[in-house]
């Protein structure tokens, strides 16, 4: 199925505005979110700046991930801003070779979830805001210098966070017609379209792909922004976004436009290991078993701040035992198997069947946040209109309105889980029927029993009770 | 009227300056407005704050009591409270309580947290000659239920 052809939404879509429209509503919200943070009450529960990033914004982007892909990259008014600013700075450099692949990235985005637990951040709202004001304008900096989307693909933490989550993504953008790109002689897709100018010069009319992504040789949702770039460019009209199996572009051995191989490539491995163990280290750091294990920490390390047993907590938790996990399962799948592949290899063909557990996990955590307080972003407003008009135009705040008792969620989070293990074990052993195909099932063993391990870790954590702090330190 | 070239370049580059200019001091305008703080009537108040038992589990019935007085110490009576708890973490249902006035500047209210981690008491009220007051007390480390 073709959405871009599809009644009223494929109209949108294929509207030439319809990304900077979208754009514009995200925009307009995020000045909100920097300016009640700045402005309003300092009080998290009370400020737009806190309930939308942190009940809203994370819940709605990964169920959006899950039901069509990766529609807030589409969305994301960061390269609005950028795109307005390039109309006066006009970036002359490339991104530097060096720099290039998901290492940059990869750190970022642990960066951003520690410093979200170590400074608190859903409890601040100011910091919060000056968070988005920061982000505007790194992104803003770095695509007005460097050509291209840099920032999408290099550094932006939330991107790559996307781009590996929407691998299980239902919808993709591929050509319709392989013979209609052979006999293509512009590659508008890549290029962009250009079209007469002042002066006998030619401008670009229609960007082509920013981040690289040659359509024929696409593969999937990795690199892709849904930014729709392609489908404006395209004089041929052969690009469709397409239903899928979600995780399939995960067993593609071939090379893939803009990113080579999977199997070559051990940061994109290392952002799918990163993206499914952050999932339990961010969803057990909320609960009361975590409270107690920082205290240990912090007791044995003679801590007395929160920034060494936090840094622990992440060492253990996103290096040491994946590191162990997948090091010993790799050390048995390669004693198991009579070709002699390297262990980095068996690490990284089977480190990308770990990512639908890590979705089904980041899903059931935000999506606790967003079902639990998705009404109180209600009074919030309704609080927000008192505060900037001195009037209640919108009603006097119903802080009563909440959302779901956490108990109705608990089976959604256990569906979650449970789904996402199932799509890890398939995954395993379509990796195993690919790379060991007289033997796929012995093969897979120690790799579903990983998979087995995170799932009950997970459940484990969803069953203790919660303890949300933000002012106290065990230490 | 209708410009040359050059001085329509001029103008354009004067124009983006301007507006790159506006942006920077407006966005530095809200950053230093930002940090700036008002004064609070209700500063002259001052909330002292008991909970019993200490430290409150979630689950448990607890009482807060608090103890308002003005700046020179003497009991504030007759003062119309409200009291709210709510958590450190956006998107948790609050928790409300009756305060009740006991004498001598001494207040009471019965209250049960839903939920461990850490909470923040909002008192609000009206003091007799009609001021507003409004803090904030901080609860760290609610304890899970027995």
């Amino acid at each position: 199925m073709d959405i871009l052809r599809a009644p009223v939404v494929g109209s949108f879509l294929r509207w030439r505005y319809a990304r900077p429209a979208v754009q514009l509503v995200l925009l307009l919200v995020s000045l909100a979110v920097v300016l009640h943070g700045l402005f309003g009450p300092q009080l998290a529960p009370r400020n737009l700046a806190t309930v939308l990033t942190s009940i809203h914004w994370r819940g709605f982007l990964v169920i959006a991930i899950v039901a069509v892909g990766n529609l807030f990259c589409t969305a994301c008014p960061m390269v609005l801003a950028r795109d307005v600013g390039r109309k006066f700075f006009h970036p002359a450099l490339r991104w530097p070779r060096r720099l290039r692949g998901k290492w940059l990235g990869l750190a970022l985005l642990v960066a951003v979830l520690f410093s979200y637990e170590l400074f608190d951040l859903w409890s601040q709202p100011r910091a919060t805001a000056l968070l988005v004001l920061g982000y505007f304008g790194v992104a803003f900096v770095i695509d007005t210098v460097f050509a291209g989307a840099s920032f999408c693909k290099h550094l932006c933490p939330i991107g790559q966070f996307n781009f590996v989550a929407s691998t299980m993504s239902p919808a993709e953008l591929r050509i319709v017609d392989r013979e209609t790109c052979r006999s293509c002689k512009t590659s508008d897709c890549i290029k962009g379209h250009y079209g007469p100018a002042e002066a006998g010069h030619y401008e670009q009319k229609q960007r082509g792909c920013e981040l690289g992504l040659f359509l024929p040789m696409k593969v999937g949702n990795l690199d892709c922004t849904l930014c729709l770039d392609c489908v404006h460019a395209c004089p041929h009209d052969n690009i469709a976004l397409t239903t899928r199996i979600p995780g399939e572009e995960l067993l593609e051995r071939g090379r893939r436009s803009g990113l080579g191989r999977l199997m070559l490539r051990p940061d994109l491995a290392a952002l799918a290991i990163v993206f499914t163990f952050a999932a339990l280290v961010s969803a057990f750091a909320m609960t009361t078993p975590a409270y107690a294990v920082e205290q240990r920490i912090a007791a044995s390390i003679g801590a007395r701040s929160e920034g060494p047993v936090l840094a622990v907590i992440f060492i253990v938790g996103l290096f040491v035992a994946p590191a162990v996990l997948l090091g010993a399962a790799g050390l048995v799948t390669r004693g198991l198997t009579p070709s002699a592949t390297s262990l980095r290899a068996t690490v990284l063909s089977y480190a990308y069947a770990l990512i639908p557990i890590g979705l089904g996990i980041w899903v059931a955590h935000y999506g606790f946040h967003l079902l639990t307080g998705a009404l109180t972003i209600v009074p919030v407003v309704q609080s927000a209109v008192v505060d900037a008009f001195g009037r209640a135009l919108l009603g006097g705040p119903a802080w009563g309105w909440v959302g779901f008792q956490p108990g109705a969620v608990f089976p959604m989070q256990l569906g979650c889980v449970v789904l996402g293990a199932a799509g890890s074990l398939g995954m395993v052993h379509a990796v195993s029927q690919r790379d060991q195909p007289s033997r796929p099932l012995l093969v897979s063993v120690p790799w579903l029993a990983v998979v087995l391990v995170i799932a009950t870790v997970a459940l484990w954590i969803l069953t203790q009770p919660m303890e949300m702090r933000a002012v106290s330190f065990p230490g | 009227m209708r410009l040359e070239p050059r001085a329509q370049h001029r103008v354009l580059t004067a124009l983006r300056l301007r507006s790159g200019q506006a942006a920077l001091v407006f966005v530095c305008s809200v950053l230093c407005l930002a940090g700036c703080d008002r004064t609070d009537p209700a500063d002259a108040v001052r909330v002292s704050w008991t909970l019993d038992p200490s430290p409150p589990r979630a689950g448990t019935p607890i009482v807060a009591r608090l103890t308002l007085r003005d700046a020179a110490q003497q009991p504030l009576t007759g003062v119309h409270l409200r009291l709210e708890g709510l958590m450190s973490h956006p998107g948790m249902a609050s928790v409300s309580a009756a305060v009740v006035e006991r004498g001598n500047g001494e207040y009471e209210a019965p209250l049960q947290f839903t939920m461990a981690g850490d909470w923040i008491l909002l008192v609000t009220g009206e003091l007799p000659g009609g001021e507003q007051i409004k803090k904030q007390i901080e609860i760290a480390g609610v304890r899970p239920a027995p």
